[in-house]
């Protein structure tokens, strides 16, 4: 199994010991270049899935063709809408609530890219792609994607707009149905692992489950305990507010909930906070459940790359062919459903394990 | 004929004894082309129509018609029957011309409610007891009525509405102590399908109170047409009402009133161009109809909408062959239609009935991917229950009626062009919700592809030499003087019917549009209040109205 590089020396000393700098020093700059790189590759992931993959995606969903002009399979239209984007004229409505409205956008994508930075990537070619490896890791990536709810409520709040209150109201009330029932479900593989460091999740994800005429399943949480695996893609789904749970935005309904009044750059902050915290709940999945950067073959990162991605496009798949929920049915859903079979499955998993251990 | 006929009702049937029945209310008679008429004081109106009504089967108050004469003003009341379309009697209330007044029909048919604020506000009738007797098209600022004799086309309109009324000022605003919130849904709002402004007042997320404040896309087609010749000036204007692809069914309605009005035949050959014509157009209606309903409960980019708009085009380009024009066919002419099937005609069959067959795959398609989703059924079934009762006395027709399990079409009910001939089933469901009405427009799809298949098989067969598309008509149309007709036929949404009254020259002295849209819309406070946002947008879709035809 290639990438799974539990104990290894993380990218922030790597990039210090490459460039000859040790103590303190060495540390913040390690840090900074690390953080700067990895933010970078996020964002281009981000920067790349917004304008064009999404279209060609969706486009492929619904039999058409989508951006196909500009550039090799319209690739171009990413330079293209970050122009239009960036030159529209910024709106600020009157009434709007200063300073709230301005920082609803900045924290939804720095919310997202907190949460990377305890993601372990894999390794591609020396680097071992991981910022930090904290002991409470998986208590902390949680901590991370759950103050995005914060900025809904401050946008949806602060903007002095009906649809907008509206859309903050609803988003609160889905991430509070939701991120019990995902976080207990995640205890769940704390149960088998006995610890929330990441790296350590990852590593015992790489022993065998069983092999099959020489072809040997690894023991990912997604092959140990499905079920767990379905609430957590469920709770994920909901938690990052896509289809069919996309009622904090639902348009047609409330017309684009909390970014109603959202123009130029801060409703282009938001739409990247929006993808990064997809590509952010494929992370956490992708780590928790399949594996991290497991994978034959390819360098880890890669594999990581294409499981975040693979997430991304079941979140368009979605979006293409469900229909969204009503608010109160969602509620219902996470009351009475989710959180019921969450910790039905938490203490079946304890029970299992505490009699095979 | 394979067309099952309505069921005989024990109801008043001949003239002599409506006029029995309505005794010494009866000032007058008249006679209308399509139905007898009795005058009545104004006065004595709820009277009159609760008698229709509960005696005589006269249950659906298809139309309101209003006009101001020389002498006096005018309200005809157009009543018929959902189980016998054929019965059809006009009630005629004249007012006074120094003060019209007149009691308002509200109590009875409850469909009423607008039909006379929209006579109020062009006409200028007052209804006594009238609920809420405001402007309904016209800004309600609007000075005078523009339909009246009286009215100054000249005189200025500048009324602003922060003079007139605007929610930011403090004597405006609504209570702060009240647990509710006030919500403007549209003008301009995703869901509206158009220009519809729906005033609404929420608890938390549930519906306290919603009303649909139509006019913005008021165009005074009524006025154009009384402006307009019968024989070539009219034909165009349907084709802008119902704008959803709907063109033929809409022209059809002013082709059957005025051909009724001037005693004109249509050609055999020519009815059945026309019904395959019109159901090709219904069927490009109904796929929109999907498409736009699995926005409003899917999200804005669902594979449906493509899917459905997928099929569609492959109907406009059918009718495109057909007729010249993807939108605005004005392919209709009083007495036929204006050209024959394109040449050659073996590929024009070819092209329609690779659709049609095609057709069974996608509707399968549809299903899988929507009647049969779970997310999609709780979130239709029992929302926007529409009872049978409150649709009849709101005057629903089209699949909204037939949703709530009314059994009524005119297609069938009282039979225009080839439809007679033909063998097609009208199609109910009994949920009365959002999820029949969505059931009812799928399977009339199949029931109108049965439809244009059978005509195109007659279409082939005919001989050559009997291929008749226009019977003679003189080249200008001056029916008899004071001539009055209404007669409706079944448009994509339901009962499209056109009031004319001639005045002896070459242009109506009257015409009047009854849409079905305008009566489906009245509906929607029914259906949403007490429910949630995303039902009463739901709802809002399976009604599925086009703005073009309320407002008109």
């Amino acid at each position: 199994m290639a990438g799974v590089l539990q104990g290894e020396v993380l990218l922030p000393e790597q990039i210090a010991d490459l460039l000859g700098l040790e103590g303190a020093l060495g540390a913040a700059v390690g840090a900074l270049i690390g953080a700067f790189v990895v933010g970078n590759v996020m964002l281009a992931f981000t920067g790349v899935a917004g304008p064009w993959a999404k279209r060609k995606i969706t486009a492929a969903f619904t039999d058409r063709i989508a951006v196909n002009r500009i550039g090799p399979f319209g690739l171009f239209i990413i330079i293209a809408d970050s122009v239009r984007l960036l030159s529209k004229e910024l709106i600020i409505p009157d009434g709007a609530d200063r300073p709230s409205y301005d920082l609803a956008p900045l924290i939804l994508p720095a919310s997202a890219m907190l949460g990377f930075a305890v993601i372990p990537m894999g390794s591609l070619g020396p680097f071992n792609i991981q910022l930090a490896d904290p002991e409470a890791g998986l208590a902390l990536v949680f901590a991370f994607a759950s103050i995005a709810s914060i900025s809904l409520v401050m946008g949806g709040y602060a903007s002095n707009n009906k649809y907008s209150l509206m859309g903050g109201l609803r988003a609160v009330a889905q991430n509070i149905a939701y991120e019990i029932p995902l976080i207990v479900t995640a205890m769940s593989v704390v149960v088998f692992t006995g610890s929330l460091q990441l790296s350590t999740i990852v590593a015992e994800q790489s022993t065998t489950l069983v092999s099959i005429a020489g072809v040997s399943i690894p023991a990912w949480f997604a092959f140990v305990n499905p079920f767990a695996f379905v609430l957590f893609l469920v709770a994920n789904m909901a938690e990052i507010g896509r289809n069919p749970f996309d009622i904090p935005e639902a348009p047609t309904e409330i017309v684009a909930g909390y970014q109603t009044e959202y123009s130029s750059v801060y409703f282009v902050l938001f739409y990247l906070g929006e993808f990064l915290h997809v590509f952010l709940g494929g992370a956490i999945m992708a780590t928790i459940f399949l594996g991290g950067p497991a994978g034959p073959v390819l360098p880890g990162f890669v594999w990581f790359v294409i499981k975040i991605w693979a997430f991304f496009l079941f979140t368009q798949w979605a979006r293409s062919a469900l229909p969204r929920v009503r608010i109160d049915q969602l509620i219902e859903i996470g009351w009475k459903g989710m959180l019921v079979l969450s910790f039905a499955n938490l203490v079946l998993t304890a029970i299992i394990v505490g009699v095979i251990a | 004929m394979s067309v099952e006929l309505p069921a005989d009702t024990d109801a008043v049937q001949t003239p002599e004894e409506i006029a029995d029945l309505l005794g010494d209310l009866v000032i007058g008679r008249e006679e209308h082309l399509n139905a007898p008429g009795f005058v009545i004081k104004p006065d004595t109106v709820v009277d009159a129509l609760r008698r229709l009504r509960d005696q005589a089967g006269f249950d659906h108050l298809s139309c309101v018609t209003a006009e101001e004469y020389e002498d006096r003003y005018e309200s005809i009341y157009h009543l018929t029957s959902y189980d016998d379309r054929t019965q059809e009697v006009s009630i005629v209330v004249p007012a006074d011309k120094e003060n019209p007044v007149s009691q308002s029909a509200n109590e009875v048919f409850r469909t009423a409610d607008w039909h006379e604020r929209e006579a109020y506000d062009l006409i200028g009738i007052e209804y006594d007891d009238h609920p809420d007797l405001r402007r309904i098209l016209l800004p309600e600022t609007w000075q005078g009525h523009p339909l009246g004799q009286s009215y100054d086309q000249d005189q200025p309109q500048v009324v602003p509405l922060r003079e007139h009324q605007n929610p930011l000022l403090e004597d405006q605003k609504a209570d702060n102590d009240s647990e509710t919130m006030y919500l403007n849904i549209g003008p301009h709002h995703p869901a509206t399908h158009g220009v519809l402004h729906i005033k609404t007042v929420l608890d938390g997320e549930q519906v306290v109170d919603l009303e649909p404040d139509i006019g913005y896309l008021h165009r005074c087609e009524e006025q154009m047409c009384q402006n307009s010749t019968y024989r070539y000036q009219i034909m165009p204007y349907p084709d802008r009402w119902d704008y959803i692809s709907a063109g033929l069914l809409n022209e059809w309605a002013y082709a059957r009133t005025a051909e009724e009005l001037a005693d004109i035949e249509v050609p055999e050959y020519a009815q059945i161009i026309r019904t395959m014509g019109a159901e090709l157009c219904r069927m490009a209606a109904h796929f929109l109809a999907l498409g736009t309903f699995a926005l409003d409960i899917y999200g804005d980019f669902t594979a449906l909408f493509m899917y459905s708009i997928r099929d569609r085009e492959k109907v406009q380009n059918i009718l495109e062959e057909l007729t010249g024009q993807r939108l605005m066919f004005n392919y209709f002419r009083l007495g036929g239609v204006v050209w024959d099937l394109p040449e050659p005609r073996e590929e024009f069959f070819e092209m329609t009935r690779d659709f049609l067959d095609d057709l069974p795959t996608a509707l399968e398609e549809y299903h899988d991917m929507m009647t049969s989703n779970e997310i999609l059924q709780v979130r239709t079934v029992d929302t926007g229950v529409l009872p049978p009762e409150v649709a009849k006395s709101y005057g629903a027709t089209g699949p909204v009626a037939r949703g709530s399990g009314i059994d009524y079409d005119v297609r069938r009910d009282d039979p225009y062009g080839y439809y007679e001939n033909l063998d097609w089933d009208v199609v109910t469901e009994d949920g009365c919700d959002n999820f029949s009405r969505l059931l009812v427009r799928m399977r009339e799809v199949e029931e109108s592809a049965k439809i244009v298949e059978q005509c195109i098989d007659l279409l082939e067969d005919w001989p050559e030499d009997e291929r008749n598309i226009q019977s003679n008509v003189p080249r200008t149309i001056k029916p008899d003087d004071d001539t009055e007709i209404y007669k409706a036929v079944e448009g994509a949404k339901g009962e499209l019917g056109i009031y004319i009254r001639s005045d002896g020259t070459e242009k109506p002295g009257r015409f009047k549009i009854r849409s079905p849209c305008f009566s489906n819309l009245q509906t929607l406070p029914e259906m949403s209040n007490g429910e949630y946002v995303p039902d009463a947008i739901a709802s809002l879709g399976s009604l599925d109205i086009v703005l073009g035809e309320v407002d008109r």
